[in-house]
């Protein structure tokens, strides 16, 4: 339980930024950023930085034209 | 050397895609949606300005893309009928205790608007000023569906709120005089 109180102490100094009623000491907020972490971590298919090579080698090809 | 803009892209989409999954719920539609950004990105890059948030920008893009696509499909994801209602009861697996899966399982029975403003303030670490830029509302509008957001995922996940952890009120009858 002391572990628990002193997080909640060290979060509330933090969380007097913004996401106040989503700081790391409720549950719900805790959730939220492991949920989120969680996509994060996920593997990054190559397809998109294949795109955005794609992408690039075409404006190489043709260059920008200006103010369409 | 400066980051060229296709690194700051390619730095981006891991926290875009997790913002797609958690707008279309759906692995498959999460990476259309995305590569459907980035080339919308790309044909856009002269509007976006070096030195501003790239990563608030390019959300915009994505959650633009989103909801066009939904109204293209003409809504289908909208909390109108018993489907959701259906779901809204998620029960934890220990009181006290949810899993993630549970979680994940409140988290879809949220209204989008809802759902992307808990997203973009609890998990993605926008101030409520960039979140209300991308989703082109007021910060009032934020903050209101946080707080909604907030007290539906709770009563769904039955969670005591903040310093609210007591038992249930017949064990707390049972357990003596002092529950107030």
């Amino acid at each position: 339980m002391k572990t628990t109180a002193t997080a909640a102490k060290r979060s509330q100094k933090k969380a007097s930024g913004g996401s106040d009623a989503l700081g790391a000491n409720s549950e719900i907020g805790r959730k939220l950023k492991q949920y989120y972490d969680e996509l994060i971590s996920d593997d990054i298919p190559d397809k998109f930085a294949d795109l955005l090579r794609q992408l690039e080698e075409r404006e190489e090809a043709q260059p920008a034209r200006q103010g369409e | 050397m400066a980051p060229t803009f296709k690194d700051e892209l390619l730095a981006a989409i891991p926290s875009l895609r997790a913002f797609a999954m958690s707008l279309a719920q759906n692995a498959d539609k999460a990476d259309d949606l995305v590569q459907e950004t980035l080339v919308k990105a790309w044909d856009k890059q002269s509007s976006f300005q070096p030195g501003t948030n790239l990563k608030a920008w390019i959300f915009t893009i994505l959650r633009n893309e989103f909801y066009s696509q939904m109204r293209k499909r003409g809504r289908e994801v909208q909390d109108s009928d018993g489907a959701i209602t259906a779901r809204l009861a998620v029960h934890p697996s220990q009181h006290g205790s949810m899993d993630l899966d549970d979680f994940r399982a409140a988290l879809e029975t949220l209204p989008e608007d809802q759902r992307e403003a808990i997203i973009l303030i609890g998990a993605s670490g926008f101030s409520y000023e960039e979140a209300a830029e991308i989703c082109g509302c007021a910060v009032g509008t934020i903050k209101s569906r946080v707080s909604r957001a907030r007290a539906r995922l709770q009563e769904v996940l039955s969670v005591a709120g903040e310093g609210d952890f007591g038992p249930d009120p017949i064990a707390a009858q049972v357990m003596g005089s002092n529950a107030a």
